[in-house]
């Protein structure tokens, strides 16, 4: 028999005992997986290329007080703008659903490709949403989750717009980051509001990245001292700033992972120092054979270690299986649009399971070290 | 004959220390799940402890927030003059038209941002909500550019203390009181003028319509005349009743603690069934002669199960002490109803108590089913001979 071999028969030979450890440990780490995601999704929002180009206006008071329309052609003149378009939160009710179910926005279709290169939508359905008034796009997940097809028609009820919308879904698009959203006209949006005179935010896209400050500076000047002072700021701090908006979720959420992973030390520690407790007249007799109190410490943590990590294998391989199985990833798409494990969140689980073996090996290997082996001896279970 | 309770009271007190660990692991899980449901209810509480039934309010009819409500001027005054609204001695109305506007502010310490609710209140206003008070300083003067501020919103915003300005937007504003709204969805709440604001915020229109109808009677009168009219498509209900619907915040706050429940009680009575498992097993032989002197199986059984179910309860009881210290904590997080900031606290109610102590029974019973199984069904001189 070979050290590998007397680590696992040691660490298998109360069976139970190992299995419920190692289910504890997985339903711990499936959780701490869970909970990191979700930090991750709250607190750093997704990033494509086309961002950095990307500039976000609003008033300066804050978001949902309007700006007036004819702020438009004079962003569209500041030098090192390629376009700019409307960019209005329309919050609709759909359906016999209480609140917004998906996001809305009015847009200006003809500008709207340029903004989002990554956006994928086919050019003759592109074509199409802009030569119909009433048109929408509609994002692919949000489309088979709500059974939309090109041709369908959506009512949505204004609850932030005084006005009721017949809308035409025009094409659906694939976007990586976004895919759960409606975009229409804000033509149409004016035109049903009978107020062609304001909009909830302006999107504007630079010809480069270099011209991004020097735009930004020239909007939020260009408005100064006016009744409705701007805001620019890039995509990305525009996106930010909706995580302070949370307030103290994100902490508080940080607080329990510390919490799950003190949990999951006491549940692999408390099995160890049993396991190594009821083997006290063995571990005397190897001692009594001339092993010393480093090797005994070493059988004990790979053990430990061994525990551990088939709760990690078992408690992350099931967060990757459970997340990607369709009706958790339709569930969640309200909250999560993406709700991905990633590499950076495996590693991270897996350090904290890697961590767990060692610290729940260090009490027993103290007192195994104490152990004297005619105390060993005399132990009775 | 069953066994005294005190058997296996005393046998949980007597070896406490084998079951340690079992009992802070439930502990922690048990004041982890409490705390995220106090959370959601802080969120119930502070809004359900709003308004007074005896004032209605009319926002636009689909609106879902105050701030994106609109009461134009005419129908403003129309309502105002609604034959149920009260009089005051001098024969106005009593009722206050107000605007909402979310204003984005810099936090305390820190480069995060949120947006927090300005309301601007008629003169009425006050006397409406008589839940709110003056803590410190005075209140505004109209048309000098002045607000009150909440007592929970001003630690945690810059410049919102007393006696502190902040700008909005091109404006600056002096803040010249503190109020107090003890528990109320107004704790969240920056007051000022009406029509201050509407001017600063350069809104035409007003967001709502606050007014005194005492009589249920007469609210329902007036909501039938105000409703009736298709034209108006206003809304009208009684203050308490608008106030309690926001809560859409706590649904997700509310779905994650259950899904931490779910999984943690995994997680929980896999290592209660573990500790269990080592606690029966221990007592083998004092199981044989509990058998040899007349006690039946399911007797045995059940006063492991108690066993298990008194642990966890202990760790159940720790957690909720544990968690107790937050019922005195305020939190801040988003409304989804508002899209603005909601201040409030924790709330631990008894019922939540109950509901986290029979969570934490539960998982001490189903973590010693099998084990309380496996030793009530072991052949009697088995049992007595094991070691």
């Amino acid at each position: 028999m070979n050290l590998g071999a007397f680590i696992l028969k040691n660490a298998l030979r109360n069976t139970r005992r190992a299995l419920l450890c190692v289910l504890s440990v997985a339903a711990c780490l499936f959780l701490f997986v869970s909970l990191l995601v979700c930090l991750r999704e709250l607190t750093v929002p997704p990033e494509d290329i086309g961002a950095s180009l990307r500039i976000a206006v609003r008033n300066k008071v804050s978001l949902t007080v309007q700006l007036p329309a004819r702020q438009g052609p004079i962003i569209a003149r500041v030098p090192g703008v390629a376009a700019v378009t409307p960019f209005s939160w329309f919050g609709g009710q759909f359906g016999t659903e209480e609140g917004t179910p998906f996001a809305q926005f009015a847009v200006d279709p003809a500008k709207f490709a340029a903004m989002f290169p990554d956006m994928r939508l086919p050019a003759d359905q592109l074509a199409n949403w802009i030569a119909t008034r009433t048109g929408c796009i509609v994002g692919r997940d949000l489309a088979e989750k709500k059974n939309f097809k090109i041709g369908s028609r959506i009512t949505l009820r204004g609850s932030v717009w005084p006005c009721d919308l017949e809308l035409i879904v025009s094409g659906i698009y694939d976007y990586e980051i976004d895919s759960t959203s409606l975009f229409f006209d804000h033509k149409y949006l004016d035109e049903a509001t009978g107020n062609t005179g304001t909009v909830g935010a302006w999107w504007v896209l630079a010809e480069n990245a270099e011209a991004v400050p020097g735009i930004i500076d020239r909007i939020n000047a260009a408005f100064a001292n006016t009744s409705a002072e701007v805001r620019a700021e890039t995509e990305n701090a525009f996106r930010m700033s909706f995580v302070s908006m949370l307030g103290d979720i994100a902490t508080l959420i940080g607080a329990i992972c510390t919490v799950v992973v003190f949990t999951l030390g006491i549940v692999t520690a408390s099995t160890m120092s049993m396991a190594v407790r009821e083997r006290f007249p063995e571990l005397a007799i190897l001692k009594a054979m001339g092993f010393r109190t480093r090797e005994l410490w070493a059988f004990i943590l790979a053990e430990s270690f061994l525990l551990a990590a088939l709760g990690a294998v078992l408690g992350i391989g099931f967060a990757i299986a459970f997340y990607r199985s369709p009706p958790v990833v339709s569930a969640m798409s309200i909250y999560f649009p993406v709700f991905e494990i990633s590499p950076r969140i495996m590693a991270r689980a897996a350090i904290v399971a890697a961590g767990l073996g060692i610290v729940a090996s260090l009490a027993p290997a103290i007192q195994v070290a104490r152990l004297t082996v005619v105390d060993g001896l005399r132990t009775l279970d | 004959m069953t066994l005294p309770f005190s058997y296996n009271a005393r046998n949980v007190v007597v070896r406490w220390r084998s079951s340690a660990a079992t009992v802070l692991i439930i502990a922690l899980v048990v004041a982890v799940c409490l705390i995220l449901q106090a959370m959601a209810q802080g969120i119930v509480s502070s809004t359900s402890a709003t308004g007074d039934p005896a004032n209605v309010i009319i926002v636009r009819k689909g609106s879902t927030a105050e701030s994106s409500s609109i009461v134009t001027r005419t129908q403003a005054r129309r309502i105002q003059f609604l034959p149920q609204v009260q009089r005051d001695e001098r024969g106005d109305p009593i009722s206050s038209a107000e605007v909402v506007v979310l204003a984005n502010l810099r936090r305390r310490g820190g480069a995060g941002e949120a947006n927090v609710s300005l309301r601007g209140i008629s003169p009425a206003g006050r006397a409406l909500r008589p839940q709110v008070r003056l803590a410190e300083g005075r209140w505004f003067v109209p048309g000098k550019r002045e607000v009150v501020v909440s007592r929970r919103l001003a630690p945690r915003f810059e410049g919102l203390g007393l006696n502190e300005r902040f700008k909005s937007g091109a404006h600056s504003l002096a803040v010249v009181g503190i109020f107090d709204a003890v528990g109320t969805a107004f704790e969240s709440e920056i007051w000022l003028d009406a029509n201050e604001a509407r001017s600063l915020f350069d809104r035409e229109q007003f967001s709502s319509v606050i007014v005194r109808v005492p009589s249920p009677a007469d609210q329902q009168a007036m909501k039938k005349s105000l409703e009736s009219d298709k034209q108006l498509r206003l809304l009208a209900l009684p203050e308490p009743e608008y106030y309690a619907k926001l809560t859409k915040s706590a649904g997700p706050i509310r779905f994650l603690g259950y899904f931490l429940a779910a999984t943690l009680s995994v997680g929980a009575v896999f290592a209660a069934m573990n500790a269990m498992y080592a606690i029966v097993g221990r007592r083998t032989r004092e199981v044989g002669t509990l058998r040899i002197l007349g006690y039946p199986r399911r007797i045995i059984m059940l006063g492991f199960l108690m066993e298990g179910g008194l642990l966890a309860l202990a760790g159940g009881a720790l957690g909720c002490a544990l968690a107790a210290p937050f019922n005195w904590v305020t939190t801040s997080t988003i409304s989804f109803d508002s899209f603005s900031e909601i201040v409030f606290k924790f709330h631990i109610t008894p019922w939540l108590i109950i509901q986290a102590l029979a969570f934490s029974f539960a998982i001490g019973v189903a973590g010693s089913f099998l084990p309380a199984l496996r030793v009530s069904r072991l052949p009697v001189i088995a049992a007595v001979k094991a070691v």
